[in-house]
């Protein structure tokens, strides 16, 4: 019955490890959607460039043109630019997935594939628009002569640590918001809370040094650190590079706790 | 973790023991973290009722499985626990090997991409990878007979033509087992003689067939074998005679 496929140079998918399947659908799923995105709108790629350099814009003339008394470190749009990107990343990952589910509902209805592909090629989505937006960050720290050091190898740990906690808390969100749809609005309000409270148009040192504490326990100030370090040296904090660590695998961990419980409801709810 | 584990077994194509799934009667109900993340064993609560429970079932490889039962009854429910597309309460099932589900074909698609990306996409959902997809891909468009309109977006074909296209993509799975779910209302007659010839070959060609119907003469020429569910049970396991006249009179709908 499956000797058929032989014929063809690949196995049948049940003699494929589940890794090969796994990412073989995430993959796919993943183009769909950059696919989608891009197929249906004249600007394509633009778009994913243009939205943070416009509110890059929008706080460099606010913070150095506006008010005089600036916060972060020159050059400023560098230093905006850093924690931005990254930020729209988060921002665009976690939001989206209060709709993983809904979204495709039909789709999860109809088709085996293993459930965290349907979270996790949203984080991988927009975890490539980011790196597709890179390029604005380099060429703007060579327009305004940033110094780069040694520190910018934690580029990539950066990545690797935002990618941990960005698919930990999507996971924690995308099946609740099935059961609880207020849960998309509650999301919003908080991402739009968490952008003010992060260090992006500000840096750790700018705040009162009684709520540094405080911010370390947000994982992304750890995380906008290693990304600035590259440029901004004095912005790499160990201290919170460490929580942000312990508190990214702990998402990460009840993420998928969160999941594989509530999984079966999942599916009957949709 | 999941309920649908494959097994090595020859003689067993789709075994379930006790199967049970479990639903809300009124969407709105209240619920709690707690019942969220509570696993199999938690009990029934009031404003729950079961969409199937105690079935038991063994259907050996090149078996033709008819389902018959009057709407709401289970049987869409038990394909898709059947399919792994939910996941039961209690009881387990096994599938040997891979399944082609034929329902809510349609589901997977997606309105804004063409009909050609839509056939790679879906194909591979199911496990098929991009060569053998290319080896596939003039067969599945020449069954479908909608070679005009491949670099269309999905969402400008009729409804008949997405039927059309979701029939060829998923019949053309190399699976063991077959899902069929009703999906045979729709299209044109000439069509629709088109999918039975095409049962009818994976039938010849050894395939398990798994088929939910409420045309009596769809069901009398594929099953050899019927299954009755009445209130999320199984009342009558037998030859699809057999079953089809015990339906029948329990419901007074004899020809």
């Amino acid at each position: 019955m499956s000797t058929v496929s032989v014929a063809y140079g690949d196995a049948h998918p049940l003699q494929r490890t589940p890794w090969a399947r796994y990412r073989h659908a995430l993959w796919l799923l993943t183009t769909r959607d950059l696919k989608v995105r891009y197929s249906t709108s004249a600007l394509g790629y633009l778009w994913s460039v243009l939205d943070p350099l416009v509110m890059a814009g929008i706080y460099w003339f606010v913070f150095t043109q506006v008010f005089q008394r600036p916060v972060g470190t020159e050059p400023y749009i560098v230093f905006l630019l850093s924690a931005l990107l990254p930020w729209m990343w988060f921002n665009g990952a976690v939001s989206d997935s209060t709709r993983a589910f809904l979204k495709d509902a039909k789709l999860v209805r109809s088709t085996k594939i293993p459930r965290t592909i349907w979270v996790n090629r949203i984080v991988l989505s927009k975890g490539i628009e980011f790196l597709l937006a890179i390029p604005v960050l380099a060429l703007f720290a060579i327009v305004f002569r940033a110094e780069v050091g040694w520190e910018l190898v934690y580029f990539p740990l950066a990545i690797l640590l935002q990618t941990i906690l960005t698919a930990g808390v999507a996971l924690i969100v995308a099946p609740l918001v099935v059961f609880f749809r207020d849960l998309e609005r509650a999301v919003k309000l908080v991402l739009r809370f968490l952008f003010y409270a992060s260090p992006i148009i500000y840096g750790v040192s700018n705040l009162p040094s009684e709520l540094h504490i405080w911010a370390a326990f947000n994982p992304l100030t750890g995380i906008f650190g290693l990304y600035r370090a590259g440029f901004f040296p004095d912005e790499l904090d160990w201290f919170n590079v460490a929580i942000s660590v312990a508190m990214s695998v702990a998402l990460l961990t009840i993420g998928l706790l969160v999941f594989r419980g509530s999984l079966r409801q999942v599916l009957k709810e949709i | 973790m999941d309920a649908t584990t494959a097994v090595a077994a020859t003689d067993t194509a789709i075994r379930t023991d006790g199967l049970g799934i479990r639903f809300r009667r009124n969407r709105g109900g209240r619920r709690t973290f707690k019942d969220l993340l509570a696993g199999r064993r938690r009990r029934t609560r009031p404003g729950e009722f079961w969409a199937l429970r105690n079935v038991s079932i063994h259907v050996r490889p090149g078996e033709a499985i008819g389902v018959i039962g009057r709407n709401g009854q289970g049987k869409s429910t038990l394909l898709k626990l059947v399919a792994g597309v939910m996941i039961a309460d209690e009881g387990t099932v096994q599938v040997t090997g891979g399944v082609a589900p034929l329902i809510e074909i349609t589901g997977g698609f997606v309105d804004d991409l063409t009909v050609r990306d839509n056939v790679y996409l879906t194909a591979g959902l199911h496990g098929m990878t991009g060569t053998q997809i290319d080896a596939k891909f003039d067969e599945i468009i020449e069954f479908a007979d909608i070679g005009d309109f491949l670099d269309t977006p999905y969402k400008h074909l009729s409804s008949g033509m997405k039927v059309r296209i979701a029939f060829a993509v998923i019949s053309q799975l190399e699976e063991p087992i077959m899902l069929v779910d009703e999906v045979l209302a729709v299209g044109d007659k000439a069509f629709r003689e088109k999918c039975y010839k095409r049962i009818d070959e994976l039938l010849a060609g050894g395939r398990t067939l798994f088929f939910v119907s409420h045309n009596e003469r769809d069901l009398r020429r594929f099953c050899t074998r019927g299954l009755y569910l009445d209130k999320g049970a199984l009342v009558l396991d037998g030859p699809i005679d057999d079953v089809l006249d015990r339906y029948n009179s329990d419901h007074g709908t004899a020809k």
